[in-house]
């Protein structure tokens, strides 16, 4: 089954939230994902690992510690790519020549997304790196050698590098069952459970259809 | 028309964006109805029913499809048998009368018979990135079997009950922007069909309404046998179809801000420039007249049985008259003819009045009115954060947008009474007690004002020139707030400047300013949260759209 963008995007925002995000950056969350599967890559699914590390965390203790070279997070576990990209895009100008390095960050696709914000408003492609893997975009379309995975013990995001062979553009998403499960079990925890008031309240009123 | 360059503003943010007027507005030209209609009556449109296959119990299925320049779309309508007690508005319901999607060309049997398997089931069910959007409806039972047995029998119905009721059937929802797998508005937006906002949900109704027409002639055919006669067309241009709108629209202007603001900025421009005429000639107050004469008799048909709403429509009938008499202390062939009236209902007039005024004084001027439709959309969904703006601008736009909200106590009940929230149930948008509910951990991010006061009072101790982004590194609880103050700089109406979880706060507001941009008629609030409209009363079939019947549709023809 595939889903639009729209569901992909409204999906991820949730899940996030659910996970304990703020708004803000649930909405972060939210575009990420949709851009990723616009761009050919499983958003769904990196977020979806994401969110259970996440869990229960002092996310504070996640994000870039933006006053160290290279950016690290105080939690052991490593970077939160949503704090991380965010923290970048709102940098997007004032990121230097030589670029910016990462410390240890889990699903690094999902920083993606906010280098490709980073280039669209510097208007010149970015280059994220770690060792052999590489990924550079222009904001909207996107060359990728070798494979994200969960972890990368460090990162580089530096302005420059030539698109290569695009991933292709899709309209859809396609996430594994079991990867929308998750994201819908978080989403689930943004929703009120029912009482009788809420039924009768919160929505309307009692008054007769049958008219 | 004589126009000078443009010499009269814009209404300000803080006259308009109030929630008291926006719950006053009025359709117009530049509503989303209208626009369609023009649209597919400018460029000849065609109108085909490949398929009507119902059954005499009212069982079965239909397509009708209209054809444009460049493309057909196809409404796929199934008709069901649905028993009085599972009749339900609400959007907790589960069965309707009718179930629809709109289909993005002409269907296959193999299309039609996926839909038939989810449209059905409503959310329950599946769409695919070739539906445009999702929709059912429910019978006014009343006008319903009265209709059916008068026509079955060799009779017209009762123009009275026709009056009364306004409409067959009723919508409850049209999800459309990717909603249950349908497209994404991404998908149509570059169509110029599809350019201004809501043309797919405004298409979709407007061939319900052709369907509901000749679901009706069947039934009473099946019924009535030989004796029974067709709906006279004038009785069925009268039939709209309704709408019954509950909480789920009211979150939207709040999470759209730009969309909104592009809405309201485009009327207040198209107000701006009608006000700034120097004078009017003669067929163009012939115009004004005629719409407002039409407008008397719409607003008498105008009922409700909400008190708020009796209240606002005594007050609206008293302004009629008010404005007669003015009309003939001060006629319109003077100089700056539309300031001087708008100047005037200001003191003179109710809320109500005042922004029927507004819409009645576009009526004259489509060409400088019209285009502005282009500028309604918002395709371009900005969203990154200038991060290197310095606090002390944030401060100023927090200041700009909220300014009225910054010294209100935020922790006072009154003005935190309420929290919306999104239930488990049905996962649409609820209003909750904050005090009496335990829903104020699940709060949705519908209070602009509050957050932006609590993001003010967070930026006090920081240095002015400090880039933003460091601050939102340190307040990641802010970003969403801070992202709409920038936003502010391109949306001046983009955010209401009321509290929308107040004590007093009323949904139903929120609910009409939406309503009235799509081209609603004839608002009749349920309660504080619930409000039912009428959709396309007045308006040509298909047969007859053409460019002289396309547009002064929504405003009645006297009787003969």
């Amino acid at each position: 089954m595939t889903f639009s963008l729209n569901e992909a995007e409204t999906m991820a925002r949730k899940a996030a939230r659910g996970a304990g995000y703020g708004w803000g950056l649930s909405e972060d969350a939210g575009k990420a994902v949709r851009w990723l599967c616009s761009q050919g890559f499983d958003g769904c699914a990196a977020l979806a690992a994401l969110l259970p590390a996440s869990d229960g965390k002092n996310l504070f203790r996640l994000s870039p510690r933006v006053d160290r070279q290279p950016w690290t997070a105080a939690d052991g576990a490593g970077l939160c790519p949503i704090h991380t990209g965010a923290a970048l895009a709102d940098r997007a100008h004032a990121l230097p020549d030589t670029g910016q390095r990462l410390g240890l960050i889990r699903q690094p696709l999902l920083l993606l997304p906010f280098v490709a914000q980073v280039a669209a408003q510097r208007g010149s492609t970015m280059t994220l790196s770690c060792l052999s893997v590489q990924c550079v975009t222009n904001g909207e379309r996107t060359s990728m050698t070798g494979s994200c995975g969960d972890i990368w013990p460090e990162a580089r995001v530096v302005p420059g590098g030539t698109v290569g062979a695009p991933t292709p553009l899709l309209h859809r998403a396609s996430p594994d069952p079991e990867v929308w499960a998750v994201l819908a079990r978080f989403a689930h925890r943004t929703y009120a459970p029912a009482t009788d008031e809420s039924r009768a309240r919160g929505a309307g009123s009692d008054l007769s259809d049958n008219d | 028309m004589s126009a000078a360059a443009q010499s009269i503003p814009r209404r300000a943010p803080a006259q308009v964006m109030r929630l008291s007027r926006l719950g006053s507005f009025h359709q117009c030209r530049l509503s989303f109805m209208r626009i369609l209609t023009r649209r597919m009556a400018g460029e000849g449109w065609t109108f085909t029913r490949p398929e009507f296959q119902i059954d005499d119990q009212g069982v079965g299925h239909a397509v009708y499809s209209a054809t444009g320049p460049e493309r057909s779309y196809s409404l796929v309508a199934f008709a069901h048998d649905l028993p009085d007690e599972q009749r339900s508005d609400r959007v907790i319901a589960e069965a309707w009368d009718a179930t629809f999607a709109l289909f993005d060309g002409v269907p296959t049997s193999e299309d039609i018979a996926r839909l038939s398997r989810n449209v059905p089931l409503q959310e329950a069910g599946r769409v695919s990135e070739s539906e445009l959007t999702l929709s059912r409806a429910n019978r006014s039972v009343r006008l319903w079997d009265h209709v059916v047995a008068r026509l079955a029998s060799g009779q017209q119905p009762d123009p009275e009950m026709i009056d009364s009721v306004g409409y067959l059937m009723r919508t409850t929802a049209v999800y459309g922007s990717g909603k249950f797998g349908a497209a994404d508005r991404e998908r149509i937006a570059d169509r110029p069909e599809m350019q201004a906002p809501f043309q797919a949900e405004m298409l979709t109704v407007y061939l319900i309404r052709t369907f509901v027409r000749d679901l009706v002639t069947h039934m009473a055919r099946v019924t009535g046998g030989a004796a029974a006669v067709p709906l006279d067309p004038g009785l069925a241009r009268q039939l709209g179809i309704g709408n019954s709108t509950g909480l789920g629209m009211a979150p939207f202007i709040v999470n759209h801000p730009v969309l909104f603001n592009n809405w309201i900025m485009v009327r207040e421009e198209a107000l701006a420039r009608v006000r700034s005429i120097e004078t009017a000639q003669a067929d163009e107050i012939d115009v004004f007249l005629d719409r407002l004469s039409r407008t008397e008799i719409s607003v008498a048909r105008w009922t409700s049985a909400h008190p708020l709403q009796i209240e606002k429509l005594a007050h609206l009938r008293a302004d009629l008259v008010t404005l007669r008499h003015h009309l003939k202390d001060a006629p319109l062939q003077g100089p700056s003819p539309w300031e001087r009236l708008v100047v005037w209902s200001e003191t003179a007039l109710s809320e109500e009045g005042q922004e029927l005024i507004v819409s009645l004084i576009l009526e004259p001027y489509a060409a400088l009115v019209d285009g502005l439709s282009h500028c309604m959309a918002d395709d371009d969904h900005a969203f990154a954060i200038d991060g290197a703006m310095p606090v002390d601008q944030a401060r100023s736009l927090l200041r700009r947008a909220f300014g009225w909200a910054l010294n209100i106590d935020w922790t006072a009940r009154e003005n935190c009474a309420r929290a919306w929230y999104v239930s488990e149930e049905k996962l649409e948008p609820r209003l909750g007690e904050r005090f009496d509910e335990p829903v104020a951990p699940y709060e949705q991010p519908l209070a602009p004002a509050r957050d932006a006061a609590q993001a003010f009072a967070d930026l006090a101790d920081w240095p002015d020139d400090t880039p933003i982004a460091a601050f939102l590194t340190d307040h990641p609880e802010h970003r969403h707030t801070l992202r709409r103050a920038q936003l502010f700089r391109r949306a001046p109406y983009g955010e209401i400047r009321d509290n929308t979880i107040g004590a007093s706060v009323l949904p139903i507001d929120m609910l009409r300013a939406k309503l009235s941009f799509f081209g609603a008629t004839h608002f009749d609030p349920r309660s504080d949260r619930w409000v039912r409209i009428c959709m396309y009363a007045g308006a040509p079939y298909p047969e007859d759209l053409r460019p002289e019947t396309a547009d002064a549709w929504v405003y009645p023809e006297a009787p003969p």
